[in-house]
């Protein structure tokens, strides 16, 4: 008898163990998890400080934003194609059109036709492709030479990102002179930002003017992107820069790789930090598809910069690329006044409509021209200049 | 009477034709080759139709799950008769009925969405009326468009099965198919309605320039409990809205709410006991990931955006439903032999397990076999849609083919209906209140917390040591 009411007493035990266990899990989570107390747990933020040097003064001047002229036509390709997650590869866009129609092209059938006259022909080149690929005249470009003026006064220049067509990036490069300083040899770097199509495709060009000149790319490229490195007629050095690595080039100027997952099936991109004597940080982005803040926050967390300052911004700013809207970019512009920007000189995938909200919400953004195939004032076109630190 | 497809599910007996766990590893075999192959046609980036945009794969997949609810466990099967279902072949069944939810699927969406709610109320249902708005592609009209009708079918993905499970179909539990079919349908899809303009409608309100003031309220009321103004923060509950429900139903067999023997009380505390399980999960989902990625900052993009944060946190509670339903459907809700609480608490506790193991291998190899990218957030990359394609495969394979061809379907005898429904009651009787239990409930509670609090400390721990996405 007394056995029995053992047994039965631990299976009651067990029974309400079994609900107890269950019932004061979801307890806490329910009680303590988005309670104020929760943030005992986060770590404080440990500042790395790293000191990538200071310079006087930067200048950036915009080679090209317009990395599609219609973004209709753009959007219509995509959507024909089967979205944004299609492999930019397979579009059958320029340079890799091999004649099959949209979504059913791929890197190595593309550069077939064009290899043998990368990177010295590329009037013929743009030619044949003009021919084998979907609309070849919608592609345009991004690239943006950036002049930094050391402490002593002298001027050193890189090149940000190559574009995408040949022939408007040919255009755009004579434009603002950048051939000859290629030529020169005054470029001492090219940094390519990340492997979409409108920021990297157009490398033949820069290898056309200086084909030794030394490149560094971001970790996380696919293999059709290292391949395209080499058949487009590179010959220099080329430098690998590792996601989460800082990469100082000269003194106020380092770069950063961000490994992000990237629409049309891109990984990694590479943006850039200057550290101006005086003012502040300026942040130098190709797409900031990470996000404009993290790029703040990661620089808080990683670098030491003048008077603890985020003064200047340049570039696209991936918020509204294709002209489409999210309430999270609504998150965007209600947050980044707080960082304290001073002049904010953003274009390409930053939107119009984004810009003119940060015009509205009345933050310091520096107007175009909308000269040179660039739309609208709302933010810097092609051809316009910015300085931080100096005036242009 | 014709009883249609009423307790079909609990009256039909699955036969394995083999031991398991072959049975269960034939049906995964089965059910994974045509998950892939229907990928491929229908979702894959790299395939032929190549839905997943993403949203308009997304929604059809969404609403795809709604409408197999709605046969099964709404409309019990109706207008097919009890005959038809004991009878015909699986792969006869399982076509004819597909092929319905398919058509039903798209009149929703073409119909009623497009066509009526979107020509008739609001606009951003129909992508045609979105395309006279300044520089609108046709690409984000029908993103757009998707969009607000996957809001609504995470809404309905909730509250239609919640009726049935939580409330037993009252007030119209005793009436005749379709009536109740039709009752429940369009009382939840009110429901629905009423909670999306709560939720969602906002979210929409404030997708287009300029904020729509006057009929949406912009900012939404979350924003600062939220920290986003993104409707994402609904999404995150509602999803676990969803998944709960469906824990209640499959793992728990509607434990702890059916010791309740008020009727009433039993069903209202369990549609609100429903909800707070969600909202528990909800709040710890979102904690575990800052516990591993740091806080979230708002206004940042991709994995430290709050926005996506909550969405997060639906698209994890997805990966506790797959394993639950896999142990319902093909494991006979394995283990059986001990109390009901312990059995519950074996099969949450392999469904925790296998959910992390899923979410692992899932953020580890998925942007090899889907042609989705590697990385854990991608603003165009869903984990839900190919959990629930998924799990859509497996509500056509279980409640329209019967487990074929693993499983053998038999109607049970009168006789063993009446030891079922006996067996239950005899469970039941077994969980009556008692100081053993008292005490087990006490200490069990303490340890519960105990095992919360563990939690909070082994996660960025297990983060750290743990690669889940290769470099």
């Amino acid at each position: 008898m007394s056995e029995e009411k053992t047994t039965i007493s631990r299976r009651g035990f067990l029974k309400g163990a079994a609900m107890g266990v269950m019932g004061g899990t979801i307890l806490g989570m329910g009680v303590y998890s988005y309670s104020p107390w929760r943030k005992s747990y986060f770590p404080e933020v440990k500042r790395k400080l790293a000191d990538i040097g200071v310079c006087k003064s930067v200048k950036v001047t915009n080679i090209s934003e317009t990395s599609w002229f219609e973004n209709a036509v753009l959007m219509k390709d995509i959507k024909e194609a089967g979205g944004l997650l299609v492999n930019q590869y397979s579009y059958n866009w320029p340079p890799f059109g091999d004649g099959t129609g949209l979504g059913k092209g791929s890197y190595e059938k593309g550069i077939a036709k064009i290899k043998h006259l990368l990177p010295n022909n590329l009037e013929e080149a743009w030619a044949v492709t003009e021919k084998l690929s979907v609309s070849p005249q919608n592609a345009g470009g991004f690239a943006a030479l950036i002049e930094i003026e050391e402490l002593d006064g002298r001027k050193r220049k890189f090149l940000l990102d190559s574009g995408w067509s040949y022939k408007w990036m040919d255009e755009c490069f004579k434009r603002e002179g950048i051939d000859q300083m290629l030529k020169n040899k005054e470029i001492e770097a090219f940094i390519i930002s990340h492997e979409h199509f409108d920021h990297f495709w157009g490398i033949p060009v820069v290898y056309k003017y200086d084909p030794t000149i030394t490149t560094y790319y971001p970790q996380g490229f696919y293999p059709e992107g290292l391949q395209y490195l080499k058949d487009a007629g590179h010959k220099g050095k080329l430098v690998e820069v590792k996601s989460g690595e800082l990469n100082r080039l000269i003194p106020g100027l380092a770069t950063y790789n961000f490994p992000v997952p990237i629409i049309c099936r891109v990984y990694g991109e590479q943006s850039i930090y200057v550290n101006v004597k005086d003012h502040g940080l300026v942040s130098i982005t190709g797409c900031c598809h990470f996000g404009i803040i993290q790029f703040s926050e990661t620089a808080f967390r990683e670098i030491k910069y003048e008077k603890d300052q985020l003064y200047g911004i340049y570039g696209g700013l991936h918020i509204s690329p294709f002209e489409d809207w999210d309430p999270k970019y609504d998150d965007l512009v209600l947050s980044l006044g707080k960082y304290g920007f001073q002049r904010i000189g953003c274009n390409h995938c930053t939107g119009i409509l984004c810009a003119k909200k940060f015009i509205e919400a009345g933050y310091p953004v520096v107007k175009g021209t909308a000269r040179n195939r660039s739309k609208d004032t709302a933010y810097l076109g092609n051809g316009d200049k910015i300085g931080y630190g100096t005036e242009v | 009477m014709e009883r249609y497809g009423t307790g079909y599910l609990e009256e039909r007996k699955l036969i394995p034709r083999w031991p398991q766990p072959i049975a269960a590893i034939v049906a995964l075999g089965v059910t994974l080759a045509v998950f892939y192959a229907s990928w491929w046609i229908f979702q894959d980036p790299r395939g032929w139709l190549r839905m997943y945009t993403p949203y308009v794969g997304y929604m059809y997949t969404r609403w795809w799950l709604i409408m197999l609810i709605w046969m099964v466990y709404i409309f019990n099967y109706w207008p097919f008769k009890r005959s038809w279902l004991e009878n015909s072949h699986p792969l006869v069944k399982g076509a004819v009925l597909t092929a319905i939810s398919v058509v039903i699927l798209w009149v929703l969406i073409k119909g009623f969405f497009e066509s009526v709610l979107g020509n008739f109320g609001i606009a951003y249902f129909n992508p045609e009326r979105l395309m006279k708005l300044p520089r609108m592609t046709e690409f984000f009209a029908l993103e757009y468009a998707s969009l607000a009708c996957l809001m609504f079918a995470a809404i309905a993905s909730w509250l239609s099965p919640a009726w049935v499970v939580a409330c037993e179909e009252v007030p119209w539990q005793n009436m005749s198919q379709p009536a109740k079919g039709i009752s429940i349908l369009v009382f939840t899809f009110f429901l629905s309605t009423l909670i999306y303009f709560m939720t969602m409608h906002s979210h929409m309100g404030i997708l287009y320039y300029p904020w729509q003031y006057f009929t949406a309220i912009a900012p939404p009321y979350w924003e600062k409990f939220a920290n986003t103004v993104s409707g994402n923060f609904h999404v995150a509950w509602i999803m676990c809205c969803t998944v709960t429900v469906w824990l209640v139903e499959t793992i728990w067999e509607r434990f702890p709410f059916k010791l309740i023997r008020t009727n009433w009380l039993r069903r209202v505390v369990a549609f609100f006991g429903i909800i707070a399980i969600a909202w528990a999960m909800h709040f710890f989902l979102y904690f575990a990931q800052e516990l591993t990625w740091g806080p979230a900052i708002r206004g940042t993009r991709l994995i430290n955006a709050p926005d996506w944060r909550w969405l997060h946190v639906g698209e994890m509670a997805v990966f506790f439903l797959v394993p639950a339903l896999f142990l319902t459907f093909y494991c006979n809700n394995w283990p059986r032999r001990f109390s009901l609480p312990v059995n519950v608490f074996v099969r949450t506790v392999i469904t925790l397990a296998a959910a992390i193991a899923l979410y692992v291998f899932y953020y580890k190899t998925s942007h090899d076999y889907l042609g989705t990218q590697k990385g854990f957030m991608h603003e165009q990359q869903f984990p839900m849609i190919p959990t629930i394609w998924l799990i859509n495969i497996w509500l056509v394979h279980h409640w329209f083919m019967d487990n074929w061809p693993a499983w053998k379907m038999v109607p049970k005898t009168a006789e063993e209906i009446a030891a079922d429904h006996a067996a239950e009651k005899a469970q039941l009787a077994d969980l009556r209140w008692n100081p053993a239990l008292g005490w087990g409930l006490g200490a069990g509670a303490l340890c519960g917390l105990a095992v919360y609090f563990i939690a909070l400390s082994v996660l960025p721990w297990a983060y750290k040591n743990i690669t889940v996405i290769p470099k």
